[in-house]
């Protein structure tokens, strides 16, 4: 039996796709690890596991069913080359010059944005274009899919001065806020609001309250005040248990 | 409390109160023909017969005759065709008695409806597709290549 | 503009949970008669049907829900709130194991699992803020906060383990049950042929860590041009980055 650690690519799970997707990390380390074994918590088992060690990143969101399909267990992950960037400066909704293939010298509005590789889809550019041939009663159709871009070379931002591409600078204004701005004309380029869309909600304005949801006003309403107790004693006072019995020693060791 | 200890016995010791019990219970599907007011529930090890009646009666409100548990194994089969075996995690399986008269009938998932709605949906895809496939077939009914646009 | 919250907390925070009695369970607030509902006897128990989900959410594809509780909403809150709050988490928490058990019967796939997620690390939480209130109270009190103790010791084969404390009745010096399961003496005649083939294995996984990650900055460098050298240094502190910066074979076709 092959006895592995638990999987360690859960910390290269970019922060954007981790805000996207507004699940709990825990919920996407257990779908990401697909675990078949592990020891039981007792003192007379080592902590091991056996699953998956490495995924392969891709277009598809870790925690899917898709990219389970494409990690099953015994595919190989390749070594996959991913230069590290120190501050990510292409969001969603960004517009975008496209500086290489088919459509060099275009413009669009980035789609999603895959931090894993450092790739960007762009809206309807840079397109692949596939027949599906006819099979049973399905006739037969053409697909179109965005292919990725990588965000270092392949791709720039625009400058909404003068709607050119431009290398960009993250400086902080007078305010202490973090802003990026375009070397060539000095100027402030804004994040979209469409950066902190996730799956939930578009904007945070815009949520519709499930059936289980709290309200805000019950959640901002403060109830605690401090006194001299446990949560335990503070309890008993509140039901009227009277208890005067004093523990006796214990050692501990 | 807070710790999660569980302290040692003395006498004259003050009650031994647990306010945050963080212990689950899964109501299973009874795997044997059964009287209808007995049910029965997927519990960790630790849980004795009394922790459960009192889990039931304080939290759920549920009136409770007897109780009785017993340790299962988890069960072991092999991951793949012919692969490793793999042992599922032991529990307890409890048998709770309701008091006489009452009944709990468990509840059956419509498999079939979910699984045709589904279908439905899929067949329904199809039929738009062959149609849209149709009425593009006939407007180039003997031009074949010429764009759509020439056709009104 | 103030912000609006939008918080998951299953149910509102109002209603059930409570119950009480003098029990092994400990006092739950706001007790009803327990009596009552023992007497009353109707024919379907529809307590029991808590343990499901709602039937109008049966064989959904996905039900939506949202977030879980944070630390700094639960701090706010007075114990009574905390301790409704649990048992409303708990009760949330069995039904969806006892639908993902039930879906699982059935071979359908449960829908939108991450509300298991949610709602253990809610009950996370709220442990932490419990744990937070109780330390400071016995702090103020004895000096000491009222945690388990635990010391790092020496195993029988000399490895450095934690030891988790455990309460007794009698004094170390006189407890010769436990000496003798419990306290070794480290023989490193004995061990040593086991340390070091122990060390041997830490040792070969490092430098296995460490080849690959030079092998791995060596194609970063090789495949691209224009990286973060300073930034790389940071990531990867074992490697020797200016070594293999200038290389022969890191050169590539760039044009120079």
């Amino acid at each position: 039996m092959r006895l592995t650690f638990i999987l360690q690519d859960f910390k290269k799970v970019g922060e954007l796709t981790k805000q996207y997707s507004n699940l709990p990390d825990s919920y996407i380390k257990r779908s990401m690890e697909q675990i078949i074994y592990r020891t039981p918590d007792k003192p007379n088992y080592l902590r091991r596991s056996v699953g998956k060690k490495q995924i392969k990143f891709t277009e598809n969101r870790p925690w899917t069913i898709q990219s389970k399909l494409e990690n099953t267990l015994f595919t190989k992950t390749p070594v996959i080359y991913v230069e590290p960037i120190r501050d990510w400066s292409i969001f969603k909704g960004d517009r975008v010059e496209i500086l290489v293939g088919r459509d060099k010298g275009k413009q669009g509005i980035v789609i999603q944005v895959i931090q894993e590789r450092n790739w960007v889809l762009v809206g309807n550019l840079n397109m692949k274009i596939t027949t599906m041939k006819m099979f049973k009663r399905k006739p037969s159709t053409v697909i179109r899919e965005e292919q990725p871009l990588r965000v270092t070379d392949q791709v720039s931002l625009i400058d909404p001065s003068d709607m050119l591409p431009c290398k960009i600078e993250w400086r902080y204004t007078e305010e202490g806020e973090k802003v990026r701005v375009s070397l060539r004309s000095g100027r402030i380029i804004p994040i979209p609001i469409l950066a902190k869309e996730t799956y939930d909600y578009k904007t945070r304005t815009s949520y519709e309250e499930k059936d289980k949801d709290t309200t805000a006003d019950v959640v901002s309403k403060i109830t605690f005040t401090p006194r001299l107790c446990t949560f335990e004693m503070d309890l008993m006072d509140k039901v009227g248990i009277k208890e005067d019995r004093i523990p006796s020693p214990v050692y501990w060791y | 409390m807070s710790s999660r200890y569980y302290p040692i016995y003395q006498i004259g010791n003050p009650q031994l109160r647990i306010f945050l019990p963080n212990f689950w219970m899964k109501l299973v599907k009874p795997t044997e023909k059964q009287p209808p007011n007995v049910v029965q529930f997927k519990v960790p090890l630790a849980m004795t017969n009394y922790d459960i009646k009192n889990y039931l009666q304080k939290i759920y409100k549920i009136s409770v005759m007897h109780v009785s548990s017993e340790l299962e194994d988890g069960l072991i089969k092999p991951v793949f065709k012919n692969g490793y075996l793999v042992k599922e995690e032991d529990f307890r399986r409890a048998y709770v008695t309701l008091p006489r008269g009452t009944e709990f009938i468990f509840p059956e998932l419509d498999c079939e409806e979910i699984k045709t709605k589904s279908e439905k949906e899929k067949e329904q895809h199809l039929q738009e597709l062959e149609a849209s496939y149709k009425k593009h077939t006939q407007q180039i009914k003997g031009r074949f290549g010429l764009p759509t646009w020439f056709t009104i | 503009m103030q912000m609006k919250l939008y918080i998951q907390a299953y149910y509102k925070f109002n209603p059930f949970l409570s119950n009480c009695i003098r029990s092994h369970f400990g006092p739950l607030l706001n007790s009803p008669n327990f009596a009552s509902f023992c007497t009353t006897r109707e024919r379907f128990n529809k307590n029991l049907m808590e343990f499901f989900e709602d039937k109008k959410n049966w064989g959904k594809d996905e039900i939506r829900s949202g977030r879980s509780w944070k630390t700094d909403e639960l701090r706010i809150k007075s114990n009574e709130d905390l301790h409704k709050l649990w048992y409303i988490l708990l009760k949330e928490k069995n039904m969806l194991l006892t639908m993902e058990h039930f879906y699982k019967e059935n071979y359908i796939l449960f829908p939108s699992p991450e509300r298991i997620d949610k709602v253990e690390e809610s009950m996370k939480n709220l442990e932490t803020v419990v744990r937070e209130r109780n330390k400071a109270y016995y702090m103020l009190e004895t000096g000491e906060d009222g945690e388990r103790p635990g010391v790092m010791v020496h195993n029988a084969i000399g490895l450095p383990m934690y030891h988790k404390q455990e309460q007794h009745d009698i004094p170390k010096y006189e407890n010769i049950q436990w000496k003798k399961n419990n306290v070794h003496e480290f023989d490193y005649e004995e061990c040593r042929e086991f340390l070091k083939l122990y060390r041997e294995k830490i040792r070969k996984e490092d430098n296995y860590r460490r080849k690959k990650n030079n092998r791995y900055v060596k194609g970063l460098l090789k495949r691209f041009k224009n990286v973060d050298i300073d930034y790389l240094k940071e990531i990867y502190p074992d490697v020797n980055v200016d070594q293999y910066k200038n290389h022969d074979f890191q050169i590539g076709h760039w044009e120079v």
